[in-house]
């Protein structure tokens, strides 16, 4: 024990405790909560909210790996997810009928575009200037938010993309009724994007506790000081916005698979982007387990409030500008970012963290 | 380097500089080649539109470029101002029209609710531009991140005021009926108000050269974008400074947004976001804190976009995309832009 | 002697989480020249930078005639009459000099023009360069330049941070001719690293170490003190 450097006595005690510490026994209670919540509440409103919550928490988590870990600010995340889900609707709606092997399509097409792209965003931005890197892809995804708007032919424009998806996952599909639950096309969908969900979320933890990742943070917290090291930061950085990127667009075939339509409004446009900020701020950047809380809050409150709006409408049958105020809640979206970037800049993972670190101090100071 | 007077620099430091004659080259290269494939009389009356679109988004681009030179801030809210200033408008002529003033107008009655409402959309974009600075962007200097995620929010929350208080939807706007019809220049024909719009834009652009190089609040807000420190300890009211330099930004944009409107003929509310991003990459690409390069880059991307629009209308938007990668590669800070 | 001008009694100040000055206190006189020495890091700068009120004050007191002073703006303090000339000849090199020169006068005034003639016997280059871009200037016209923006105004004090930084010896020997010249007629503090210049002009002194005054007295008992300058100056 005595002639273990500090570092090597870390990790050995990480990996003892490894099985038996707090932390992995709430990850094995998620997961099984996210097995068998389809099977408790049968209901498609359920459903719907815990795999959008999972979409989302790749797609939040891959962008904290760029805003967290590199802090680098990009404002097209939303530009790669919507590139993973028009990458499925297209290939499965332009293909006379819907195969297996257009996933491995989409998953292609999706990654090479949004590589190729990340690539030459970084090598024009992060020359001259972070703040260049996010108008340069605010820019960018704003275009290509127009293009799928405009470009009729391909996209259908506002009206979207509807598809069917193929065997099991298809609506239609059915299978047998275990226990009084019955198997279907639904189902499996949800089954299969947790499993592709948990997967890329275990890549990507294990990609931040990598020693890729490690520089990572030392450069985001002291950039001058990685590059004395003799770090290639410029390499690191254009590392993580390609990793990060590519995992948003595979989160983007998750939602496309999810909702068997794509529209810019779904996807592309700007509310989605500021959706994924608020998502990434509420759950704490650099964090990457605060993704599931932001995407979970959300989420859940997107599907609450209408219901809120509807009361607001029986209960004040006359107000227009109430009704309308009540309409607008991309309005209290925005309110709600605005205080929790003023007030709350830590998000709730990076909080609850400090929290336990001073209380650890404390009572470390006591002994 | 200077920010405004780059060539004169460029010439007293001696040496032949090929990326700034590169830049150059390209940049003024572009207006002509269109005519391989335009007809001459088409070419005008796409120049014209172009200079046209150029003048009005220097305005927006103008503020954007300022305000980032001077207070460091990358202000997203910008775009929101400029629908305020636009609805502003709107609503005005809407008045307006119940007196007879618009659509039924004389010309000098026309004029006058042109002035009207350029002068309201200015008063609502300072307005705000001073609350917002005030409130919220005051407490969020030199955190670049904080900044432009509050902006963001705040043109959200500013956009959907606007959907709360005029509804959601596409509305006409009342153009002044003296505006409405053209004048014929030898077969080329030019709506009048392009011409108003041209002169505004042309004007703008010198009244601020006029302050920046002339008045010593201009040499101070110059003073004020290469060093705010010396500026501060001479005994300057930095902050009284940035905010009037917001608001005036702020104002600038809304008269941009209204003139828009008017030139459109119609208002959205997401009017806004599309032209913030054509004035991030004019600011881009004139060099940000450059007032001189974000009216080339605005011509620029203005004339580009009409030009293509016309040839390959799919690219319209592509093609200053692609413009603003060639000059980023030729020269990384933009035109004009420091280093 | 008379009632101090300008007196830090306990000064903390924080730069981050780093806390900077420890404690800092000290007195300066008018009409004398005083000079503020010490180690790389021992808070100089970030002394004469507080007064300014470019650093907050986290505890502690600055007066100006009696007035208090601290977590006051920086332009409020510039205007109470203190003249401030940063670190690394902080010129604005964009304008003309004739540009920083009417900048730093604020409000023209013939007092000011009448002060600026007097800046141009002291400095005639400024006089021969008055329509360049400051931006062409030579390091020590820059920082000539950077001085006389301090002394347009008539301030009751100058604060000047490391004029000598930079500059060829024989335009520092020039610049303490200068600053002789200046000190007769204004109330300086001066921040300097070579102490040949330090001593040529200062009266005052006072060694910083660490955040705090380690010692003070008369320039010309520091010149001699060969103990004192080994211990903190690592020279002598």
């Amino acid at each position: 024990m005595t002639d273990l450097t500090p570092v090597q006595r870390e990790r050995w005690h990480e990996e003892r405790t490894r099985y038996s510490r707090p932390g992995f026994l709430i990850q094995m209670a998620a997961l099984a909560a996210l097995v068998v919540i389809p099977l408790i509440f049968p209901s498609f409103r359920v459903m719907d909210v815990v795999a959008k919550i999972m979409i989302f928490t790749i797609v939040v988590a891959s962008y904290d790996l760029i805003l967290g870990y590199t802090g680098l600010l990009s404002l097209g995340h939303s530009m790669f997810f919507g590139i993973g889900a028009y990458s499925l609707a297209l290939v499965i709606y332009h293909a006379p009928q819907p195969c297996w092997y257009h996933f491995l399509v989409a998953a292609g097409v999706a990654l090479s575009l949004s590589v190729a792209l990340a690539l030459i965003i970084a090598f024009f931005s992060l020359r001259v200037k972070a703040i260049f890197f996010a108008m340069m892809t605010l820019a960018l995804a704003e275009f290509t938010d127009i293009l799928a708007v405009q470009w009729y032919d391909l996209t259908r424009a506002e009206d979207g993309v509807s598809f069917k998806l193929p065997g099991i996952f298809n609506l239609g599909w059915s299978g047998p009724t275990l226990g009084g639950i019955e198997i279907n096309g639904r189902l499996m969908t949800y089954y299969f994007i947790l499993v592709v969900s948990v997967i890329l979320f275990v890549m990507m933890v294990r990609f931040i506790r990598s020693p890729v990742g490690r520089v990572l943070k030392a450069i985001r917290d002291n950039e001058p000081r990685a590059t004395a090291l003799g770090y290639k930061t410029f390499r690191y950085q254009v590392f993580s916005i390609v990793f990060g990127s590519s995992i948003a667009s595979l989160g983007g075939i998750l939602f496309a698979t999810w909702l068997r339509y794509v529209s810019p409004g779904s996807t592309l446009s700007t509310p989605i982007m500021l959706n994924i900020l608020l998502m990434v701020i509420i759950g704490g950047l650099g964090t990457l387990y605060g993704s599931i809380i932001g995407a979970a809050f959300i989420k859940m409150t997107e599907t609450w409030l209408p219901d809120l709006q509807q009361a607001a409408e029986t209960v004040f049958p006359n107000m227009v500008i109430l009704h309308r105020l009540a309409e607008r809640w991309i309005l209290y979206f925005g309110v709600l970012f605005i205080l929790v970037v003023f007030f709350f800049p830590r998000g709730f993972v990076g909080t609850a963290r400090e929290m336990i670190r001073r209380r650890k101090a404390i009572a470390r100071k006591r002994s | 380097m200077a920010a405004d007077t780059g060539l004169a620099v460029s010439a007293g430091r001696g040496g032949f500089d090929a990326r700034r004659w590169g830049a150059w080259i390209v940049s003024v290269g572009i207006w002509f080649i269109p005519l391989l494939w335009i007809d001459v009389i088409t070419y005008m009356t796409l120049t014209i539109a172009g200079l046209t679109m150029g003048a009005l988004l220097f305005l927006t681009a103008s503020g954007l470029t300022l305000i980032f030179g001077l207070m460091d801030v990358l202000n997203l809210a910008h775009g929101a101002f400029f629908v305020w200033g636009a609805y502003a408008g709107f609503s005005l002529l809407n008045y307006l029209n119940t007196l007879g003033w618009v659509e039924m107008a004389s010309l000098g009655q026309s004029m006058g609710s042109l002035v009207l409402t350029l002068l309201t959309a200015l008063v609502v974009g300072g307005l705000l531009g001073i609350l917002l600075e005030k409130i919220i962007i005051q407490r969020t200097y030199g955190n670049h991140l904080k900044q432009i995620l509050i902006t963001m929010g705040a043109a959200l929350v500013m956009t959907e005021i606007i959907k709360v208080f005029w509804g959601p939807n596409d509305e006409v706007i009342l153009v002044p009926a003296a505006f409405k019809d053209s004048w014929d220049l030898v077969d080329i024909v030019v709506n009048k108000f392009r011409g108003v719009a041209i002169v505004v834009g042309v004007a703008v652009f010198a009244a601020i050269q006029l302050v920046l190089q002339r008045t010593r609040l201009g040499i101070t807000v110059r003073a004020g974008v290469e060093n705010r420190e010396i500026v501060q300890v001479m005994g300057y009211n930095i902050e009284r400074i940035f905010t009037g330099v917001f608001a005036a930004g702020a104002a600038l944009a809304a008269m941009g947004g209204v003139m828009f409107a008017i030139f459109k003929e119609q208002i959205y509310p997401g009017m806004g976001d599309e032209t913030l991003i054509f004035a991030l990459i004019v600011v881009i690409i004139g060099g940000m804190g450059s007032v001189a390069g974000s009216f080339l880059g605005a011509l620029m991307v203005g004339l580009a976009f009409n030009y293509v629009a016309f040839l390959v209308p799919k690219l319209a938007l592509g093609v200053n995309i692609m413009i603003m990668a060639v000059i980023l590669l030729i020269r990384p800070s933009g035109l004009m832009g420091r280093k | 002697m008379s009632e101090p001008t300008l007196s830090l009694k306990d000064v903390h100040t924080y730069i981050g989480q780093h806390h900077i000055l420890q404690g800092v206190s000290l007195d300066v006189n008018a009409g004398r020249a005083t000079v503020l020495v010490g180690r790389n890091g021992a808070g100089k700068s970030t002394t004469l930078r507080t007064i300014m009120g470019l650093y907050p004050v986290r505890s502690g007191s600055i007066t100006l005639d009696g007035e208090a002073i601290q977590n006051r703006k920086p332009f409020h303090i510039a205007r109470l009459g203190i003249g401030f000339v940063p670190e690394d000849h902080a010129v604005l090199t964009t304008l003309t000099v004739e540009e920083n020169l009417r900048l730093a006068m604020f409000k023209e005034s013939e007092d000011g023009w009448r002060r600026m003639e007097s800046i141009f016997r002291l400095f005639p280059d400024l006089k021969r360069f008055l329509h360049s871009k400051a931006g062409v200037l030579s390091g020590g016209q820059k920082q000539m330049l950077a001085i006389s923006l301090a002394l347009v105004l008539d301030h009751r004090i100058v604060l000047i941070d490391e004029p000598s930084k930079g500059l060829a010896p024989v335009v520092v020997e020039h610049l303490g001719k200068s600053l002789n010249q200046i000190k007769d007629t204004t109330t300086v503090v001066l921040v300097e690293q070579n102490f040949y210049l330090a001593s040529q002009v200062g009266q005052d002194y006072f060694i910083l170490d660490d955040g705090r005054v380690a010692h003070h007295g008369l320039m010309e008992d520091l010149v001699n003190d060969h103990a004192l300058k080994r211990k903190y100056l690592g020279i002598g």
